[in-house]
């Protein structure tokens, strides 16, 4: 559909809409539906000017009545249309082009929807572009001056202007024009308005300027334009003087029917030419766009994460979007309705008549309670109910009263009515009466009006109708009045659409988009349709009604052959007429019109349906009233209504809420475990052990991770790693995962105190779903490596020949109960594993070159520990490197290094000097003493054989240097002044006697 | 006025010793079914359920959790944000009433203050087996002011009716608010995060 056959009905001479795309318009979160037209304008001296028009619209816009210009932007030279790739959103192929659209005055951004067509508009709007050719003049954009909005200042455009939100717009502009193009219908308004009544139309068609040239006749000075102005025009306005003058009350004034008395200093909207109704709209329209984009920024969620999985509505209902789910219980409710109603007939009485401005004279009873059963329903519509200026102009009437009082007094005897409902336009009016049993049930009551008189707006013509929900089935019932005179009738059909299309009524939920006529179960339209005889003249139709052969002059009757043509009222249907035309009469008798006009007789007054379940009863007219020129018809029908057995309604909808509790409950996601206790036995030292499992997903997609305990700060112990400790499972697949164990120098104390075990619970977390918990469980081999100094000199036996509760209490041993000697027997003087690895070296590495610079093996350093703690130390078979390595291991393992911690600040004190230094290591605790002094000991025997070796005393003080001086802080820290200083310290034991 | 599906989301949480038949009592609530083959829960399960009370729509979220003792200390940081405890027994098995007490205990120091509780006597459908007196249950129960059932998720004896008239406790602590706040959502968080909702 190419949209811009709709902008270019808005557009004045000269202007051409060369091509047209619909967009969304990005503010913030808001989304907005747009029409951007390119324009062109062509000015005298045949260079072009363009502009971006951009406007609301209602719907695909297909006229130019389904649009409203919201904003122009002028394409100068400081214009820029550009494709932007939206904030972290990844370019995805056939996603919708984002641009960005740039002036000195305003940036938009609009998403446009891809294709080839979006691809055209750019680059027609790149082509239109003004460049930045200092030859050409500037463009001065002074046509658009003519699409500003009601603003006193004409000659000097502001940007602002173009730019202004619909909303602050004043009130009466917004709407598109009915059967006149709404371009002329608005800057007809807001001319008229404005300007003086010298105002000249640039342009435009001849019955559109006659339309304002009454207008600015009026505004003139109110003086009778009289017929000569007018010229042929056929308007309502013409119709209605004709009356006057016929019925012989009519004054001159009242041919400026229009009543264009225009009074702009009218505070409030009701003596201004938009009738009320319409008025009212133009405030609710900002309050329709934040609706309607609700509710489609709702239906893009769904769309959207539909993309993502099958399961997609079960995820929806665990989100917490509570509305969503009310949503899909109500489209539910309405897919079973049949499950829990019944059809029920209910007795409907719909009566129309065109009371020609006269008040209430006789009883009603023959046309309203003709029959002997009392109705449920009444829908009782009249037309012309006021034909007084001030009815039109002030929208009050004493009428409405009088005809509502002699309604409700002439209702059916049998039966006690509560009225519904009242709505009027001008001299259209609609009663909706049900009896008082059924009153309960019925819900959901709108009432609207849609003008389509003078200017497509006026309510002297047009349409009233209610909506209601009886029990459970949505019924619209609708009273026009339509164009009069025969030749119109395509303006009838015009009229038909227009009420169609502009009837709206608001939704209880306010997110719905409004509700038109025929989104209803049952709709029953009334009135004065206006439809004449054709082609028969005036005798010939008595002749017929004579005989009363009706069928034959059926054939003429101008709805018969428009509905034929399905020109208007497609998929309605009207009873057979069995009843003499209903206009037009003299009044007060059943003659036919003998006044000078001598109008033709016509069935203008209709009964049609549109409807299942619906069975017309009767279709007549009633003579035996005689207040008006027309005749009263009355049509009963049944009508079977979807009446909801509240049993059978609550079951359903217990069953749907269970269906969805159960398709939620299957949407958690869930996985199975092939193994969930992990036994990891006789963990070595520095041994990595390996457990592995399976994540099986089921048929959600999920994503897991293992999640810290409360109170701790990873998911499990310090020894214990899992990998991948979080991931993202597709439905039905799986990830193994694996759990390793690995004790170091950080963990291996604790584990050989006992103080910590190879024990912990892992908890795996699904996004959304359950947690799963994991058992660790194993036991620890102790080890020399981890062991305190002091425990290992008072360990006469290896390590693992000893009970688990004696390493336990040795290892949790203070070091100061281990100085006084008293109360232990028999300590060694330093650790033997010590002494194991320091005697291996001086007997078989002395010589080594690269010694401690070397890398050891791993598999070497396991049987170098097995050796230790097992004190199989006569099975020792390995390289001197891995020795080495070892003895560097095991200094670096101890809790508490060789210079203990409390004494770390003093060696840096005193390194550089000697004595000082020597006096600091006579304050430690025994064993480390010992331990110091014999490892300075083999150092300085290894520097005797530095001709073979290559050591030196700076290469061992770097190396032993940060294992045996620890900072107490942080054992990661690499102070350099501080290493050099504790490099230093040993340097001076390494250089001088012991 | 159009109806919401829901108007309220409560997290209630199934406690008490392992195999008293906590799993049996939530599967029968919200599948109206019963499974003979015990399978210890080994974590944290949960489900919904939609229920309707005083008019109003409630989402009840039952969080199931595991009973076996090793794993309660991790259990019992689940107790907090749950509005509802059930704290669920074995008429059949002493031990599982004897620990009554430690688990209100617990139910003291892990649950939010307002938390409404209730006691449940399972399996009362094994009366042949009974161990646990009705009386005893109700005794504990009136001295901690809690309400009471024995139920059967077997016979689906009084299954529905503790789950509801517990809602029914929920929701008449609960602050009404006005329709027109739309879908009001008064579990503050009421995600399925666990402890990670905990702020830390």
């Amino acid at each position: 559909m190419d949209q811009s056959v709709a902008i270019q009905e808005t557009l004045a001479e000269g202007e051409y809409c060369t091509i047209a795309v619909q967009g969304v318009l990005c503010k913030g979160d808001s989304r907005q539906s747009r029409l951007l037209g390119l324009v062109r304008y062509r000015l005298e001296n045949g260079a072009q000017e363009h502009a971006l028009f951009l406007y609301t619209h209602r719907r695909m816009a297909i006229t130019g009545d389904d649009v409203s210009l919201d904003q122009i932007v002028p394409l100068s030279r400081d214009f820029m249309l550009e494709e932007v790739s939206p904030d972290g959103e990844l370019y995805i192929l056939g996603s919708d082009v984002t641009v960005q659209l740039d002036t000195a005055e305003l940036r938009l951004v609009f998403q446009l929807p891809f294709g080839s067509h979006t691809r055209m508009f750019l680059q027609e709007v790149a082509r239109a572009c003004p460049g930045f050719d200092p030859e050409t003049r500037d463009p001065e954009f002074l046509w658009l001056s003519r699409h500003r909005f009601a603003e006193p200042d004409v000659q000097s455009p502001k940007p602002r202007e173009w730019n202004s939100d619909p909303g602050t717009r004043s009130g009466f502009t917004p709407i598109g024009g009915g059967r006149y193009q709404s371009r002329n219908a608005r800057r007809g308004l807001e001319d008229v308005l404005l300007r003086s009544s010298s105002y000249i139309l640039p342009g435009g068609g001849a019955t559109e300027e006659s339309e304002f040239l009454l207008a600015r006749e009026t505004l003139g000075g109110g003086t009778v334009g009289g017929r000569s102005a007018r010229g042929g025009l056929r308007d309502e306005a013409l119709e209605e003087a004709d009356r006057e003058m016929s019925a012989g009350g009519g004054s001159r004034e009242r041919d400026c029917a229009g009543g264009f008395n225009l009074d702009s200093s009218r505070p409030n909207g009701r003596g201004l030419l938009m009738d009320q109704n319409s008025g009212a709209r133009c405030q609710d329209k900002p309050d329709n766009f934040t609706r309607q984009n609700k509710s489609k920024s709702e239906i893009t969620d769904m769309v959207r994460s539909s993309t993502i999985t099958v399961s997609d509505k079960a995820h929806i209902l665990s989100m917490h979007k509570f509305g969503l789910r009310d949503t899909i219980v109500k489209s539910h409710l309405v897919q079973k309705e049949e499950d829990y109603t019944y059809i029920q007939n209910f007795r409907f009485f719909v009566g129309t008549y065109n009371v020609n401005g006269q008040s209430p004279k006789e009883c009603l009873r023959p046309w309203l309670s003709h029959s002997t059963q009392a109705p449920d329903v009444y829908c009782v519509g009249f037309q012309e109910l006021d034909l007084s200026k001030e009815a039109f102009f002030f929208h009050d009437t004493p009428k409405e009263e009088e005809w509502f009082k002699a309604v409700s007094e002439s209702l059916h005897p049998g039966a006690k009515y509560a009225k519904v409902k009242l709505i009027r336009l001008v001299g259209i009016m609609l009663l909706l009466y049900v009896k008082q049993e059924h009153a309960a049930h019925i819900s959901e009551v709108e009432a609207e009006t849609v003008g389509t008189g003078i200017m497509g707006r006026m309510g002297n013509k047009g349409g009233v109708a209610i909506r209601f929900q009886l029990h459970n089935t949505s019924i619209c019932v609708v009273n026009s009045h339509l164009a009069a005179h025969t030749e119109e009738y395509e303006r009838r059909n015009q009229d038909y659409k227009d009420i169609c299309s502009r009837m709206q009524f608001s939704q209880v939920d306010s997110s719905l988009p409004p509700l038109t006529i025929s989104k209803h179960d049952v709709i029953l339209w009334l009135g004065d349709l206006n439809y004449r005889i054709e082609e028969l003249d005036v005798e010939k139709v008595k002749m017929l009604i004579e005989e009363k052969a009706f069928q034959t002059l059926y054939a003429y009757d101008q709805l018969k052959i428009q509905v034929a043509a399905k020109t208007v009222f497609e998929g309605f249907t009207e009873g057979e007429l069995t009843f003499q035309p209903t206009y037009k009469y003299d009044t007060g008798s059943d003659d036919w019109d003998t006044s000078e006009k001598c109008r033709a007789p016509a069935w203008c007054d209709r009964v049609l349906w549109k409807g299942k379940n619906i069975s017309q009863l009767s279709y007549q007219s009633h003579m035996a009233l005689k207040t008006s020129d027309h005749k009263p018809v009355s049509s009963v029908f049944d009508i079977g209504v979807r009446v909801v057995n509240e049993e059978l309604y609550r079951k359903t909808l217990e069953e749907i809420v269970r269906s969805l509790d159960k398709m939620e409950n299957a949407n958690i996601p869930s996985v199975s475990l092939s193994k969930r206790e992990f036994c990891f036995e006789n963990v070595k030292y520095m041994q990595l052990q390996t457990e592995s499992f399976t994540i099986h997903n089921g048929q959600v997609p999920c994503q897991f991770e293992f999640i810290n305990k409360p109170e701790e700060y990873s998911y499990c112990k310090q020894w214990l790693t899992a990998k991948p400790s979080k991931g993202f499972l597709l439905p039905d697949s799986h990830v193994e995962i694996e759990l390793e164990l690995f004790v170091n120098k950080a963990t291996a104390t604790k584990l050989n105190s006992g103080e910590d075990k190879i024990e912990d619970i892992l908890v795996l977390h699904l996004d959304r779903g359950k947690d799963y918990f994991l058992s660790v469980t194993g036991n620890y081999l102790p080890s020399c490596f981890g062991s305190p100094i002091h425990t290992l000199c008072y360990m006469r036996e290896p390590i693992l020949d000893l009970p688990l509760e004696t390493v336990s209490k040795l290892t949790l041993m203070p070091v100061q109960t281990a100085d006084d000697r008293s109360q232990l027997e028999n300590p060694m003087e330093i650790p033997k594993e010590l002494w194991m690895m320091v005697d291996y070296l001086y007997r078989n590495a002395i010589h080594q070159e690269d010694l401690f610079q070397q890398p050891g093996l791993r598999t070497e350093f396991e049987h170098i520990r097995d050796c230790l703690d097992t004190g199989m130390i006569d099975n020792l078979c390995a390289s001197n490197h891995s020795v080495a390595e070892a003895l560097l291991l095991f200094l670096e393992s101890l809790p508490e290094p060789v210079i203990c911690y409390s004494t770390y600040h003093n060696c840096l004190e005193c390194s550089g000097n000697y004595t000082a230094s020597k006096q600091v290591i006579s304050t430690l605790p025994t064993f480390h003493k010992n331990v110091f002094n014999y490892l300075m000991a083999f150092l300085q025997e290894l520097l005797k054989n530095s001709a073979k070796n290559h050591l030196d005393e700076n290469i061992l003080a770097s190396i032993f240097g940060s294992l045996l001086l620890r900072n107490p802080a942080g054992r990661q820290k690499l102070d350099m002044v501080e290493k050099k200083k504790a490099q230093g310290f040993i340097h001076q034991f390494l250089c001088s006697p012991v | 006025m159009a109806k919401k599906t829901y108007d309220l989301l409560f997290k209630l949480l199934l406690i008490g010793d392992s195999g008293v038949g906590k799993t049996c009592v939530l599967f029968r609530f919200s599948d109206d079914a019963f499974n003979t083959t015990f399978i210890s829960t080994i974590g944290i399960d949960f489900k919904i359920k939609t229920v309707e009370l005083q008019g109003k729509k409630i989402k009840l979220q039952i969080w199931d959790t595991a009973g076996q003792e090793r794993f309660h200390t991790i259990t019992t940081s689940y107790y907090r944000g749950a509005m509802g405890i059930m704290l669920v027994y074995d008429i059949t098995n002493g031990k599982s009433f004897e620990n009554i007490s430690k688990w209100l205990r617990n139910i003291d120091e892990h649950a939010n203050e307002d938390v409404e509780r209730m006691l449940l006597g399972n399996k009362c459908d094994m009366d042949d087996k009974r161990v646990v007196p009705k009386s005893k249950g109700e005794q504990i129960a009136r001295e901690h002011g809690i309400r009471f059932f024995e139920t059967s998720a077997k016979a689906n004896i009084n299954i529905e009716k503790a789950f509801l008239t517990l809602a029914e406790d929920i929701l008449r602590k609960t602050p009404v608010k006005e329709p027109n706040s739309e879908n009001v959502d008064i579990s503050s968080g009421g995600g399925v995060t666990g402890w990670k909702s905990k702020c830390c």
